[in-house]
């Protein structure tokens, strides 16, 4: 930590791939806390549907998840501790851990598994990156870095490739591929807006490769960080009351 | 006019010899009937089961229901193509359905069960689930309230004991169950009845009330009165969860959907799936349940259900029932044909010895100057004689036992009741009414019978008529 803090100032064009790769995953990941109120829709070829929620989220262990709309799924929450996840559901008064089986599931029937979710594994230590190029995309000049998983990483993916926004650091374009090299499914984040001080890109659209005509679409509508919450805030007890 | 005269007499001057072959031709005919009567009926009324308490003879779908079978595949209810619909000819009602599956749980327990939206007003004409609730079970009070009484004898009581916590729809089969006998069962019955009933509440439309499969309650320990949890995902990716109390059982002929069904009310059901007024399918129940006005039923409703609608009928939606049966078919018939292969030996076992016996007989009326073409045509008459009386004596006793069995099957009861349950069938053995069968069945033997009369034919013609009288 020492070094990658004292390599930042003023280094811009000097940075390894692996430091941009870290300041850009700081961008999304770095504060203490967030506090945020998100739109997702789900689009599938015969139909759309958009759901909101509230989430809160503590270092990268703890996050809580409240669906605000539509009514019919409002009141469910969903809680992640370390490695568990549970999801409360007020209709029929049920808490239910989410068994290995349910993990590659969509979430709320979207395009992110529960896996996405819960296994947040680090885009810097357990990938080797590469420069590859410079592209623009919606008139930012970017970084192309592919990031090849460690051999002994627990990841799902074989290869990475990310699009960094050279000034801002922003993860604009990430392409997924599995581990014989197919591409799996593509994000891209655009409508950059300031946030509680930070620039981060409010639109991320998430296209399966394989799947025509499925799309989800994540907004951020509102985000607040480093707002301080206890550690009892992410409890069951809590995913039952929270408003 | 006179040969059949003399082979009449003929055949009465060894009356013994008659009746065994005769009796060979019986059995042939009597075992070849009821065994495919059985089979017949068997099929049929596992047919029946299937199409009665599940799929109904015909069905309206989303095109692509059937293949995957999710609740986005569902299509909305239309009151115009109902109309339309119901004005074919051979269409009695219809009966919306919504089905889908789900994870249901009281407490630990947790079993994935399929869901059946219905209407159960509607439902009275197709699969009469009403009939299908349980009336009587004997639940360890019930067994204890049999203990008690000292009326009841100590065999029943043991039996009783030994169906503990079974359930039953109907009185017949409870006293079947615990070996009592007609002539008892009106000083025992009404007691038993009593001790061992069970109340049902119903569920009514818009009211959030379940039906369960009696295995399916046991096994989630569901009684009536308790809540079950249900939840999976709804129309368009939604949550579906929701409780309900149990207000009824139901125990249905197919163990294997006794054991996972869940009745809601139609519309708690759609609200639950949040699939507004969709259907999964419109069960349609028909005047003429024939292969051929069903075949043209489908044939004319498919001209009006719009493109993303197609109607299937029952064979399709029970494939797998149909081929098993096919194959159980395919081996029954095997089976007719040993059958009919030992019989034939039989009957050409016994022609050898008459014709062998009557060497001499034959040898003299030859000498004393009958033609050996009159002998044949009297030897042929003869055996067509005794052909017709077995198959005729076989085919009255068959039919006897046939129609009496059509409204009396075989029910299967303790042991072997449970071991047909366990295979997933209902413990009965049901026969089918008087059919095509038949005149196949007799052909077949009449055809051996003739078969048979060859031999002694040849040896008439062959005969040399000083060998045969030092026979």
């Amino acid at each position: 930590m020492l070094i990658a803090g004292a390599l930042i100032p003023g280094s811009g064009q000097e940075l390894s791939p692996r430091e941009i790769i870290r300041k850009a995953d700081e961008k999304f990941n770095g504060e203490k806390t967030s506090i945020s109120t998100m739109a997702m829709t789900i689009v599938r070829p015969t139909w759309k549907r958009t759901i909101e929620f509230k989430g809160w989220t503590k270092e990268k262990k703890h996050s809580l998840t409240l669906i605000t709309a539509p009514a019919k799924d409002k009141g469910q929450s969903f809680l992640k501790r370390e490695q568990e996840m549970w999801s409360w559901n007020p209709t029929i008064s049920r808490l239910i851990k989410l068994p290995p089986s349910m993990m590659s599931q969509g979430w709320m029937g979207s395009d992110y598994t529960n896996d996405d979710i819960l296994k947040e594994s680090s885009v810097v230590n357990d990938y080797v990156h590469e420069i590859v190029g410079e592209e623009t995309i919606d008139g930012r000049l970017c970084y192309k870095i592919k990031m090849v998983a460690k051999e002994d990483a627990a990841v799902i993916w074989g290869h990475q490739v990310r699009w960094i926004d050279k000034k801002d650091f922003l993860f604009l374009k990430s392409e997924l591929y599995d581990e014989d090299g197919y591409l799996v499914r593509t994000e891209s984040g655009s409508d950059i807006k300031l946030m509680d001080g930070r620039l981060i890109p409010s639109r991320i659209e998430l296209v399966p490769a394989e799947e025509e005509g499925h799309m989800t679409i994540i907004e951020m509508k509102e985000m607040s960080f480093n707002k301080p919450i206890e550690d009892s805030f992410f409890s069951q007890q809590n995913m039952k009351r929270v408003r | 006019m006179n040969n059949l005269k003399l082979a009449w007499r003929n055949l009465w001057r060894n009356r013994r010899r008659t009746l065994i072959t005769s009796a060979s031709i019986f059995f042939a005919v009597f075992f070849a009937l009821v065994m495919r009567s059985i089979q017949l009926g068997s099929y049929d009324h596992m047919y029946k089961n299937a199409i009665e308490s599940y799929t109904g003879y015909i069905q309206v779908q989303h095109k692509d229901f059937w293949d995957e079978k999710i609740v986005d595949n569902t299509f909305a209810y239309d009151e115009q193509l109902e109309k339309q619909i119901l004005a074919d000819e051979n269409v009695l009602t219809s009966i919306p359905r919504f089905e889908s599956f789900a994870l249901a749980s009281n407490g630990p327990q947790t079993k994935g069960v399929l869901v059946m939206g219905v209407d159960p007003a509607k439902e009275v004409h197709l699969s009469n689930v009403r009939d299908k609730m349980l009336k009587y079970r004997l639940s360890p009070e019930a067994l204890e309230k049999i203990g008690r009484d000292s009326e009841i004898p100590e065999k029943v009581k043991e039996l009783a004991s030994l169906f503990e916590n079974s359930a039953y729809t109907t009185s017949s089969r409870l006293q079947l169950d615990l070996g009592i006998t007609d002539k008892e069962a009106s000083g025992l019955m009404p007691d038993i009845e009593r001790y061992a009933h069970f109340e049902n509440g119903s569920i009514e439309m818009g009211e959030p009330g379940a039906w369960v499969g009696d295995k399916l309650g046991q096994y989630l320990q569901l009684g009536i009165g308790d809540t079950i949890v249900l939840i999976s995902q709804g129309y368009h990716a939604t949550t579906a969860a929701g409780k309900y109390e149990i207000k009824g059982i139901v125990k249905l002929p197919l163990p294997d959907l006794d054991n996972k069904i869940v009745y809601l009310p139609l519309d708690v059901c759609q609200e639950l799936y949040n699939a507004g007024n969709n259907l999964t399918s419109l069960a349609l129940a028909v005047n003429d349940s024939k292969d051929r006005a069903i075949a043209e039923t489908v044939d004319r409703l498919s001209m009006i259900v719009p493109d993303d609608q197609k109607v299937m009928e029952w064979r399709e939606m029970n494939e797998v029932m149909v081929s098993t049966m096919d194959a159980d078919d395919k081996g029954g018939q095997i089976m007719l044909g040993i059958l009919y292969l030992v019989i034939a030996f039989g009957i050409f076992g016994t022609v050898l010895m008459l014709t062998a016996e009557r060497k001499r007989e034959f040898g003299v009326l030859v000498a004393i100057g009958m033609q050996k073409k009159k002998l044949a045509s009297i030897m042929t008459l003869e055996m067509l004689l005794i052909g017709l009386l077995g198959l005729l004596a076989g085919a009255t006793i068959a039919t006897v036992l046939i129609l009496y069995g059509v409204d009396h099957p075989i029910i299967f009861k303790g042991e072997t009741a449970k071991m047909f349950e366990e295979y997933g069938m209902e413990p009965k053995m049901a026969f089918w009414t008087i059919d095509t069968y038949y005149i196949s069945q007799m052909v077949i033997v009449m055809i051996m019978v003739i078969l048979a009369i060859g031999y002694p034919l040849r040896k008439i013609f062959g005969m040399k008529v000083v060998n045969a009288l030092r026979a």
